[in-house]
This record gives structure tokens, sequence and C-alpha cells, in this order.
């Protein structure tokens, strides 16, 4: 594996964080705020690694699949280094593990916070925090290639590490083609949704930053509050909206967006998804409303709210659902490790592959009462092969063991048995909050450094989808 | 990029690193150093005039005492002379009001010492008053003990925003060590990077020429190293290509 390749690829992944920085720093010019230095010099130091590595190396083509996953991974690492810099040079609560904390759930795009006053943040370092949700929801491998010229058969192999398994590549068009797709509604969506949110009466920078926690499925928001500090019935509407359109395969919204509907119509991930949401929405919304007469409309307001949010993985809140009844929360940690379908920059085990294992169940109890049948699963009208499924089975069970892991490191550093469950779901699933003490209106501050690390680390394997960062991680991925 | 390019840019960014560190050392420690003798002037002084006071304020008492028994000289004596040190550190407060609640503080100071002195100022030896061990508690002593409350308070108040202060500034100092740090760590990542590439893409690629034209004079074997640096040295391996190709040609040797 050529080092080299992967250098150059993360010295164009310092540069797309430096432009991202330097924005950053004019916020914070424009609001006149003390984060203009650690944003200029984080950017400095980023622009200096990148143009340097850029002048040193020359351009690779023709990647292997170990270099493209490598670049995937490292790029990621590297992404969240940088995002660390203007933290720790800003201070306040900011430690070095709290800013690595902060800076891989920012680009995860989990939106786990340490902080408990947002607010006392500059509007500068606000706009960084939210726009590593951005960078992080496309992929920063997306954005790479979305700007270089076309390296057919690189760019199909940095897709493809990129990607979950279980995105549809062939919308019948080329690597490149899909990734520019990609990116066209990612963005299209921020606007849409940063313009709906202001006709709601969020002010600009608001809208702008919580489009981007919306989007990227993150849930980073401006408020400590989050989205319950405005108040707003339209404005929780318009999240939701948006929210429930991440969570659906971007192609297959920009095959809506040209006329073809019926792609959407059609897709059982799709259609699982909407079903699993709506049921989840009624089901809390009737836990909640039985145990509090008084208000439902407001229950009810808020349980759709949270069902979506979590069920798509963003994390958004509006109400502290720890306080819920138990089989609301049941539903909520259900959605924690469902989410929403491949191909969104929702995070979780994926619908998709939920499918296919339940299928698989269905198949297998057909096969006991016939044991000569053939009985392939199919999904969207097409067959799943065995290796796949059987790959999802693999998955979920890999997947399940390490929340369980996770939960025992952080019950073993003290944290309580629900928080460290939930905790360890929700920074697993990029989905943000838990329940107990990290639920929707608390924060991970409290949680000991060797917890915070874990938990850092269970974000990256769930984003790169475990496979990535493990493989990563073993020798044989960097012989020669 | 040519090879001097490159190598020129690693030096430049390793130099604008380690400069970056130097000044921003330099101006957190002028910076820290500038708040330390602010620190001083503010509340420091405070103390020390506070300090001053309540020894006046102490001797002013033992002189009302030795009046008390009778020796005017003595007692005279120590009276003028604290009162007059009372008077100039009570100055020195005036002038050095920094903190808020600190001017009423002083007013209430002056009040106060100014009551005592009332009760002193009138004549004690060859009166009622010497010996009068009654009008000493009732009267003076209790005078006494309200000054130097005043003047207590004004330490106090001191002290606390002496510590506050300087519990900002070690904040402050872990902070500013931060900026410092990162350029340091950049630069030392940095120079390992720029180690590597110049390995990798610059000595590694000539040891390999190197070799390969040893390998071509002494067992004729074929030049077949490519060298994708894109500078100085990719020329150099397609050159020296070109003279193995031209030679083996001239004597017939097989490629």
């Amino acid at each position: 594996m050529r080092l080299s390749a992967v250098l150059w690829y993360a010295a164009v992944t310092l540069l797309l964080n430096a432009g991202f920085l330097l924005l950053s720093g004019l916020v914070s010019v424009l609001y006149a705020d003390r984060a203009l230095f650690p944003l200029l010099y984080s950017a400095l130091i980023a622009a200096l690694f990148g143009f340097f590595i850029l002048v040193f190396l020359p351009r690779s083509i023709d990647i292997t699949p170990k270099e493209g996953l490598a670049i995937v991974v490292s790029s990621w690492l590297v992404s969240c280094m940088v995002g660390v810099l203007p933290y720790v040079l800003w201070g306040g609560e900011f430690t070095v593990t709290n800013a690595w904390f902060e800076s891989v759930s920012g680009y995860t795009t989990t939106g786990s916070s340490i902080l408990n006053e947002i607010e006392a943040l500059p509007r500068g370092l606000l706009f960084w925090r939210s726009a590593t949700h951005f960078i992080g929801g496309i992929g920063i491998i997306v954005f790479a290639l979305a700007v270089l010229p076309a390296l057919q058969v690189s760019g199909l192999i940095l897709y493809n590490a990129e990607s979950s398994e279980w995105s549809p590549r062939d919308f019948h068009h080329s690597a490149r083609r899909s990734v520019e797709v990609l990116f066209k509604i990612y963005v299209s969506l921020t606007v849409l949704e940063a313009s709906m949110l202001l006709v709601c009466g969020m002010d600009l920078f608001d809208a702008i930053t919580t489009s981007f926690g919306t989007i990227a499925t993150g849930g980073f928001s401006p408020r400590q509050a989050s989205i319950a500090a405005y108040n707003s019935v339209a404005v929780e509407i318009t999240v939701i909206v948006f929210m429930f359109l991440a969570g659906i395969h971007f192609g297959l919204l920009f095959l809506a967006v040209r006329g073809n509907v019926k792609g959407i119509l059609t897709s059982s991930p799709v259609r699982y998804y909407g079903a699993a949401l709506v049921v989840g929405c009624v089901v809390v919304a009737a836990s909640v409303c039985g145990g509090n007469p008084e208000n439902p409309f407001d229950w009810i307001r808020h349980a759709v709210f949270q069902v979506v949010s979590i069920g798509t993985s963003t994390g958004f809140a509006t109400a502290d659902s720890s306080s819920w009844p138990a089989l609301a929360r049941l539903i909520l940690i259900f959605l924690t490790f469902l989410c929403a379908c491949a191909g969104s920059t929702s995070g979780g085990i994926k619908v998709d592959r939920m499918v296919v294992f339940l299928k698989a169940v269905v198949r297998r109890l057909r096969e006991l009462h016939h044991p000569k049948a053939v009985i392939p699963i199919r999904m969207s009208g097409a067959t799943v092969e065995e290796n796949v499924a059987l790959a999802s089975v693999a998955y979920i069970a890999l997947y399940v063991c390490i929340v369980f892991l996770s939960a025992c490191v952080l019950a073993g550093t003290g944290v309580d048995a629900l928080s460290a469950f939930t905790g360890s779901a929700a920074t697993m699933g990029n989905v943000g909050p838990g329940l107990g003490s990290v639920g929707s209106t608390s924060t991970f501050a409290h949680i000991p450094t060797v917890g915070k690390w874990v938990l850092s680390f269970t974000m990256l394997l769930g984003r790169l989808e475990i496979y990535g960062v493990l493989i990563f991680l073993t020798p044989g991925m960097w012989r020669r | 990029m040519k090879l001097r390019g490159k190598i020129l840019s690693g030096f430049f960014v390793l130099t604008l690193m380690l400069l970056i560190a130097g000044v921003w050392s330099i101006y957190q420690l002028t910076s820290i150093g500038a708040s330390v003798q602010q620190l001083l002037d503010d509340n420091y002084r405070s103390i020390e005039a506070a300090d001053k006071m309540l020894g006046a304020l102490e001797r002013e008492d033992s002189a009302v005492l030795l009046l008390l028994l009778g020796r005017w000289e003595e007692g005279r004596e120590v009276l003028v002379s604290a009162d007059s040190e009372f008077e100039a550190a009570l100055q020195v407060a005036e002038g050095n009001v920094t903190i808020p609640g600190e001017a009423d503080l002083i007013e209430e100071i002056r009040e106060a010492h100014g009551r005592y002195e009332e009760l002193w100022a009138r004549p004690i030896v060859d009166t009622p008053r010497e010996g009068n061990l009654t009008w000493y508690f009732q009267d003076t002593h209790r005078a006494f003990l309200a000054a130097k409350g005043a003047v207590s308070a004004l330490k106090q108040l001191n002290e606390e925003s002496l510590y506050r202060t300087a519990s900002d500034l070690k904040n402050r100092a872990g902070r500013a060590v931060v900026p410092g740090t990162v350029a340091s760590l950049s630069a030392l990542i940095f120079s390992i990077l720029f180690a590597y590439f110049v390995d990798r893409l610059m000595i590694t690629p000539i040891v390999q020429i190197t070799r390969a034209a040893e390998e071509f004079a002494r067992a004729q074997k074929p030049f077949a190293l490519t060298v994708a640096t894109h500078d100085e040295i990719e020329k150099l391996a397609s050159a020296v290509r070109n003279l193995c190709a031209s030679v083996g040609n001239e004597k017939g040797w097989d490629r």
C-alpha cells in the first residue's frame, strides 16, 4: 500500500477543513467575537500541512481498494484532529479529551456534546461546531471527489469505501456523477431547510447552523435547549420534515426531484423506514399521553419530534425523554439501534440490514417447515445474495457486541447502567442523546475521561460501519 | 515543483511554525507579566496600606493606654507618630480604589478613625479620664475596634480580589501555553513528515538510480527504474535510462 497516496488525499481533506475554518473565522469577524484567533490559527496549521504535502507528493491514480479504505479512515481521523484545534485553543470547557470528543461527535454527525453552556461560546466557534456536521455528513472524501478532476477508477474505489455496502450504487450514473448527485442533494436540502427556518422566524445564524445539523442528521444546535429553545410548532414541523428526508437514500431523492417518485414509493427500505417511524410515533405518543392526560397536543408533538429525531439518528430534542414511560423509552432505544436508510447521512444498523435480517429469520422459519424449499430473500424486487444476507447478520451481531462492550467499560468507570448502555448505543449509532444522565436535555460532560475516549471510538466505528476502522488497525493493512 | 522549491517550502513552513510558537510564547509571557504587575498595583498595594493602618491603630491604642497611665510624653510621641502613619496609609488606599465597594469602605474607615481620634485627641492626663478604665473600655476601645473592623474589611476585600485575579491569571497562563504547545507539536510532526518525504522522495530514488546504474555497468542488467517525482530526480532517472539504453545499443547488450 502506498502511504503517499493516503497522505495526498489526507492533504486535500486538510485543505477542505482549512477552508471551513476560514469561513468560521469570517463569522467571527462578522460577530466581532473572540474566536477569531483560534479559528485562524487552526486554519493556518491545517493549510500549511495540506499545501506542503500537495507540493511534495505527486497526485495518486489507480488507487487500490486497500488504499481507498485507508484514505477514508485516515481522512476522518485527520479531520477529527484538525477539529480539535480551535476548541483546545479556545479553552473554557474544552480540555483535550473534551475537544476530541466534541470534534469526533461533530464529524461523525453524532451530536453528543460535553458543553454545559453552549450559548456562552462565541458565534464563530458555534459555526465551526456545526460546520463539522456539514463536512461529516456528506463524507470528507465525497467532498474531495466533488472538486477534483475526474479520477474514474480511484473515484469509484473511494466512493465504495465511504458509502455503506447497502447504498444502491447503480442509479444510472458513473461513480463521479453519483458523488455529484449526492453533493447537490445535500446542499440543496441544507439551503432549502435554512430558508424555511428563516420563514418560520429563526434568525439567519440559527437557521444555517440548525440546517447543518438536520441534513447531516447530526444534532448540534446553537442552543443549549436544542429545538425546544424556539418553542415553535412551525420550526418543529420543518425540522421533522427535513430530518425525515435526510434519512432517505439521497439517490432516491434525486430521482424523485427528477420526476421519478416511483423509486421512493417502491423502495422496501424506505417503506419500512416510514412504517417504523409511524408506528413509533403512535406507540410513543399513546404511551406518553396515557401518563399525562392534560395537554395531549403538546405531548403528541414532543413524541413525534423525538421519535423522528432518534429514528433518523439526528438527536435534536424538544423534551426530556428520559422521564417518559418505560414503553416510550424502549421504543426510542430500539430506534437508536435501527435508524434510517443506507445512502443517507443517518447512522445506526440501518433499515436495509434490519429488513434483510428479518427476512432471513422468516425464511429460516419457512425452511424449518419445508426443508427442501428454495426461498430467496428479495428486497425492492431484487434478490439479496446469500453472502450479503450473512454479512448483515454478522454486522448486527458485531454491532450489538460492541455496544455491550462499550457499556461495560462505561459502567466500570462508575456510570449507571441505563446511561452506559444507551450512551453507548447512541454514540455507536451516531444518534447523540441516550437516556438517564446522558438524555436529550443532558450532556456527556460528566462521563469520566476513559469513557469519553471509548465513546469517541464507538462514534468512529459506527460512522465507518465498523469494518473500516477495524481493518485499518490490523497490521496486514499496511503491508506493502 | 522543482527540488529546490520543495526543500525550500519545507524549511519555510517549519520556520513559520517555529516563529509562530516563539512569538506567541513571548507575547503571552509579556502579557502575563503585565497582568501580574497590575495585580500588584491594584490589590497588593491596598493590602499593604491596610496592614500599615492596622499597625498604626494598634500603636494608637497602646498610646492611649500609656496616657491613661499618666505617661504623657511617651504616649503623645507614639500617638503622633501612629496617627501620621495611619493618615499616610489611608491616603495610599484612597489613591488606589480599583474594586467596586472599596471607596465606600475607605469612607467608612475615615469616619470611624475620625470618631476614634475625637476621643483620644481630648486631654487625658491630669483629667478625670486618667486611669479611668471604664471610659477606656466603653468609649475609646469600642471606637478603636470599629476603626480596626473597617480597615480589616478593606483588607479582606482586596485579598479576595487578589485571589480571584490570581486564579484568573493561573487559568490564563494555562491557556497561554496551549497555542505555543500546538505550534511546537505541529512543528515536530512537520519535521517528521519532512524527513519522511526527503527520505522517500529524494534519497531513496537517488540510491535506486545509483544501484540500477551500477547493476547495468557490472552485469549489463537493463536500467528499468521509473521515478515519478515530477522534479529533477525524475529527469535524472530518465537521462540515465536513456544513456544506458544508448550504451546498450552500441555494445549490443540485451535490454
